[in-house]
């Protein structure tokens, strides 16, 4: 049964629906804060930033912490209200997806360490280029996959998992040019390895993303996407909404 | 590589639940409700029922209260022909046969398809009578054959333990889940081939509720059952197979798992969730 969008307040005991309403907007709060570090990380890391990543670095603090409280709530929603159908496919995908944002978070964190470390090299360096490119891409996915899970909108989450390939893309074509620029310059090894460790939280983003649209997709469908691909996906989406996905994206 | 990786593979079959892919079109049919519509005087209770109730399977019929789930579950041992105002139409067929065929033996009826009531219910007499009582109906007279029915009975019931030293006290000294199990005995003593549970567990404590679903998951291998249930969480728990009822309309019929966590139609949502209809 497909879940509308002002479904969580229709529920004959008032408080399950302040419950679940509850659970669903903290998620998206800390999804909002989750997206905001990922911003500051990517701006930390080009403009070598000191500050700013420190910032985003203590932010996470509080991202962990939303994961306990938010998970714990769900275990308890779980047992005290035996939760079936649509609301127990919203509490497990909330459960899944806090523990992807949390992730995304350590991810931030990872690149906002990067970042200080390039600092002291100046700006534009080697590698920068494609970080300003796959770190405008997932961002535009976490903000995506959160609108969606705003709206519960399924055609939204699939778009988000096909650019999910997009990015895997790029991080290959950006992994063989500072691959190669390595070799002809040994002196810049280290610093270039560090833009690849933060190319490579970039892309792990983008993986957590994807994983976020498949669990909204498996709350709103019921259908598990996990581990599929791209054309399973689309049909779990399909048969859900009858005007369906324009046809011209498979490879 | 790859017969390297197919040495190497790990068996995860095991991990699967075995009741996991259930399809009742993969079912044994025990018994297939046609067009089955009943009318109390001028008030239709059921607006035309199909369905096939799977063997050695639990199926639970859930719904609100007057939805008609427990005047379906009495059509199938004709419990309503006891109501004068009751016409029926349409057809149960148990193991292809009408039961509502005039050439039917209603008594012979009512001992291939027991059924267990919400208040436990033994007769002011000993265990050991209550559960001896269907066998000597059928005019069973041996005392070996009847020890050894009671016992296995009892057995069955999983109350022998409980009851051994004291099988001709009065049964009314027991507990009302101690009852409720010796009722069950004593239906199933007589070999039905359907076992019918109308809320066998509403009266009940949580832990004596346990051991009749406990009991039931049991008792399935030897019997195919039918309860019905206001606990929800007791048909997602002990049944394999889920109908919910609506104002006399059977709505949706399926795999309990697939029904409880992602049911087909809005008004099972709804129901399941505690939703307004």
């Amino acid at each position: 049964m497909e879940l509308e969008n002002d479904n969580y307040s229709t529920h004959i005991s008032q408080q399950f629906n302040e419950e679940l309403e509850k659970i669903r907007t903290q998620m998206l709060t800390m999804g909002g804060i989750v997206e905001r570090q990922v911003t500051d990380a990517v701006e930390a890391l080009l403009n070598g930033d000191v500050e700013l990543a420190e910032q985003s670095r203590r932010i996470d603090q509080q991202t962990n912490e939303m994961e306990l409280m938010i998970d714990e709530q769900c275990t308890t929603t779980i047992a005290r209200r035996q939760p079936a159908a649509s609301d127990l496919r919203l509490i497990v995908s909330i459960s899944r997806a806090v523990s992807d944002l949390e992730r995304i978070g350590d991810e931030a964190t990872r690149i906002c360490k990067m970042a200080i470390e390039l600092a002291d090299s100046g700006a534009n360096q080697r590698g920068f280029q494609e970080v300003r490119h796959i770190g405008n891409l997932v961002r535009d996915m976490v903000k995506d996959v959160l609108t969606a899970f705003a709206r519960n909108d399924l055609e939204m989450a699939y778009s988000v998992a096909k650019q999910d390939r997009n990015v895997d893309q790029e991080y290959r074509t950006a992994m063989r040019s500072l691959v190669t620029y390595m070799m002809e310059d040994a002196r810049a090894i280290s610093n270039v390895l560090n833009v690849i460790w933060a190319l490579r939280s970039l892309e792990r983003i983008g993986d957590h993303a994807r994983n976020l649209a498949e669990h909204l997709i498996y709350q709103v469908s019921g259908t598990d996407v996990r581990h599929q691909s791209l054309k399973q996906i689309k049909r779990a989406v399909r048969d859900e909404s009858d005007d369906g996905i324009e046809d011209n994206d498979e490879q | 590589m790859t017969s390297e990786a197919k040495t190497h593979a790990i068996d995860i079959s095991s991990m699967q639940r075995d009741d996991r892919q259930l399809n009742l079109a993969d079912e044994e049919i025990t018994l297939q409700v046609k067009d089955l519509r009943l009318s109390y005087g001028d008030k239709e209770a059921l607006h035309g029922i199909n369905m096939d109730i799977p063997k050695n399977r639990v199926t639970a019929f859930i719904g609100p209260s007057g939805c008609g789930k427990s005047t379906l579950l009495r059509c199938f041992n004709r419990m309503n022909d006891l109501v004068d105002s009751c016409n029926i139409t349409g057809q149960i067929l148990l193991d292809d046969n009408n039961i509502y065929d005039r050439t039917v033996n209603v008594a012979d009826l009512r001992r291939r398809v027991g059924m267990v009531f919400q208040k436990p219910n033994p007769f002011p007499k000993s265990i050991y009578e209550n559960v001896a009582y269907g066998l000597r109906i059928q005019g069973i007279n041996k005392k070996r054959v009847i020890d050894e029915t009671v016992e296995w009975a009892l057995r069955s019931a999983a109350l022998w333990d409980e009851v051994k030293d004291r099988l001709h006290e009065s049964a009314l000294g027991m507990s009302g889940g101690q009852q409720q199990r010796l009722v069950i005995a004593r239906t199933v003593a007589v070999k039905p081939e359907v076992l019918l549970l109308d809320e066998p567990a509403s009266a009940l404590d949580p832990i004596s509720t346990l051991k009749i679903e406990e009991l039931i998951h049991e008792l399935k291998d030897d019997f195919t059952i039918v309860i019905v249930t206001h606990n929800m969480q007791q048909a997602a728990r002990v049944s394999d197979y889920t109908a919910f009822m609506y104002m006399g309309d059977l709505i949706e019929f399926g795999a309990t798992d697939a029904l409880f966590t992602n049911p087909e139609k809005k008004q099972t949502e709804d129901y399941i969730t505690g939703r307004y209809g």
